[in-house]
């Protein structure tokens, strides 16, 4: 797909996907950021409830070019293979569409996704209100565009909440980037890839809780902390968001 | 594992409490680590750690590939780990497969840094022959032969000392050739160029058991946890990556406080594991 130079261009060329961004542009102190951001500052965020008419329960999250839709199927009978259980089981699985990266295909991270989602979520659900029973969770990313899994756990737990799945609290999740001495929270797929290392923070607000967490890279202690502290602000505001969504919703469904 | 009685977990939970474990250790003491390096002849480097009845080898091997195109001018690593039926009889076929694919996910997080390549414990840039067409691919597997807990420790020191056995041929480029072919490269068997391991960070396991935290816990300790955090340390005090694993909560307050205990502790566990890392590649010299 790169384009050759020298090449009579009568014949379409695309842009060569390989050029070199120097990551030092990003160090610059009056850097901006290309959607022009503050640094703390969150890409505004667009929940509806309801996206699938078949599930139990269902979300569309859409936070500037990432955007996912999760639904919940459940609580159903286990499979006849699993053993007897009398608290509920949870089984979460994320998928990339073919189309959601820049270049097809490629959602190659997601493996262990469906196992962070699972443990974001293991610590906010109510197991024991459906013993013998299994709630799947499915989420499909329609589009990367930065901060994914902690889209994916957001929409997920809207989901659940629409399902009526019980549970403690919501699970509203985060990520910041770290680049040079700049923090940056909930970063696009430019930032994220010459990032020197991130947070990504799965918190239930209300308890002031931390249910998943993860460091990649490498972050001082007190970029650590001061990162922490951003996550955990900016939880608590989303959480506020997700519940006005599902405030809409309910009395949307009453009329 | 054999199911624990209710008395049991109470004498666990109590003695954790008390800062006095089932084995005798306090809280932030670690089993007795043995190091042999240089187990498997056929690997470019190797090792075995034993960490109390947890047992693991790492290898590693090293051949040559294409750099991908979006990052000329660093090397591969690959990290897959391998939970063998010996360890649980669980692990036979698929079983062991979604806790080998943490342990690898975690395992990279800690070893390879962000995408950038800051905080990378593994300098890939070192692993270049000839930018934009030759480079070394590094193949990292470990196997765990035996679990008695605290597996990640023992592997992310395993894969130290491998890395540190580590002997990568010397390649000579011949030269003059152009731009678009694959050059011929000639891989030495005589000269080696060892790894330089002195960036690889530790991976400390913090167990959170009612309100205290335990370092290098039990399989049986590990059943009675609310929740585990793994934090990975440089021989600088940085923290290279950090994961939480366990189904509950916590609170952010104790996470801070977690990073501090395993600062602390991480600073003996270096110096014991590279005074282990240097006896066992003695050892290995003289046989």
């Amino acid at each position: 797909m790169a384009a050759k130079p020298g090449t009579a261009s009568t014949t379409y060329s695309p842009v060569d996907p390989t050029h070199k961004t120097k990551p030092s542009i990003f160090t610059d102190s009056d850097w901006v950021r290309p959607d022009s951001r503050g640094f703390h500052q969150c890409r505004p965020a667009f929940f509806r409830t309801g996206a699938v008419n078949s599930a139990s329960g269902s979300a569309y999250a859409e936070f500037g070019n990432t955007k996912v839709i999760v639904s919940v199927f459940g609580p159903r009978e286990s499979k006849k293979a699993m053993m007897y259980s009398d608290i509920g089981r949870l089984n979460c699985n994320v998928s990339y569409t073919t189309f959601a990266t820049p270049v097809r295909g490629q959602g190659s991270d997601n493996k262990e996704f469906s196992s962070m989602l699972h443990k974001a979520l293991e610590g906010a659900i109510i197991l024991e209100s459906f013993p013998k029973t299994t709630v799947d969770v499915f989420a499909l990313v329609l589009e990367s565009g930065g901060s994914d899994l902690p889209v994916v756990i957001s929409c997920a737990s809207l989901a659940l909440a629409d399902a009526g799945i019980m549970m403690y609290d919501l699970v509203t999740s985060v990520s910041v980037s770290c680049l040079g001495k700049n923090l940056l929270i909930d970063p696009i797929l430019e930032e994220e890839s010459c990032q020197d290392g991130s947070l990504m923070i799965a918190c239930m607000p209300s308890h002031y809780e931390v249910t998943q967490l993860t460091v990649t890279g490498e972050l001082s202690a007190p970029n650590l902390s001061e990162a922490m502290q951003l996550c955990l602000d900016a939880c608590a505001k989303l959480a506020q968001i997700m519940r006005s969504c599902l405030k809409e919703a309910a009395s949307a469904a009453e009329e | 594992m054999v199911g624990l009685s209710e008395g049991e977990k109470e004498f666990i939970k109590g003695g954790i409490a008390q800062d006095l474990r089932s084995d005798g250790r306090k809280r932030y003491t670690y089993r007795p680590i043995y190091v042999e390096t240089g187990v498997i002849p056929q690997a470019n480097g190797s090792a075995r750690v034993r960490l109390g009845a947890t047992d693991v080898i790492a290898s590693v091997k090293a051949e040559l590939g294409k750099p991908s195109a979006l990052q000329p001018d660093k090397g591969k690593v690959a990290i897959f780990i391998d939970c063998s039926p010996t360890a649980e009889p669980t692990f036979e076929g698929r079983g062991g497969e979604e806790l080998s694919a943490e342990l690898s996910g975690a395992l990279q997080r800690c070893l390879l840094g962000s995408k950038s390549g800051a905080g990378a414990g593994i300098d890939l840039s070192s692993l270049i022959v000839v930018e934009g067409k030759v480079c070394w691919d590094l193949y990292i597997d470990g196997l765990v032969i035996s679990s008695d807990g605290n597996l990640l420790d023992a592997l992310g020191a395993a894969i130290k000392a491998a890395l540190s056995n580590t002997g990568i041929p010397s390649v000579h480029v011949a030269a003059g050739a152009s731009n678009d072919e694959q050059p011929e490269v000639d891989i030495s068997d005589e000269e080696f160029l060892q790894f330089d391991t002195s960036g690889v960070p530790v991976i400390v396991t913090l167990t959170k058991v009612g309100k205290h935290y335990i370092v290098d816990a039990t399989s049986e300790e590990e059943s009675q946890m609310s929740s585990a955090v793994s934090i990975s340390i440089n021989r600088q005090g940085h923290i290279c990556g950090m994961t939480k694993r366990g189904g509950s909560g916590i609170d952010p307050s104790v996470i801070l406080d977690m990073i501090s205990v395993a600062n602390f502790v991480s600073r003996q566990l270096i110096e014991k594991l590279d005074s282990e890392i240097s006896a066992a590649e003695a050892n290995e010299e003289e046989s």
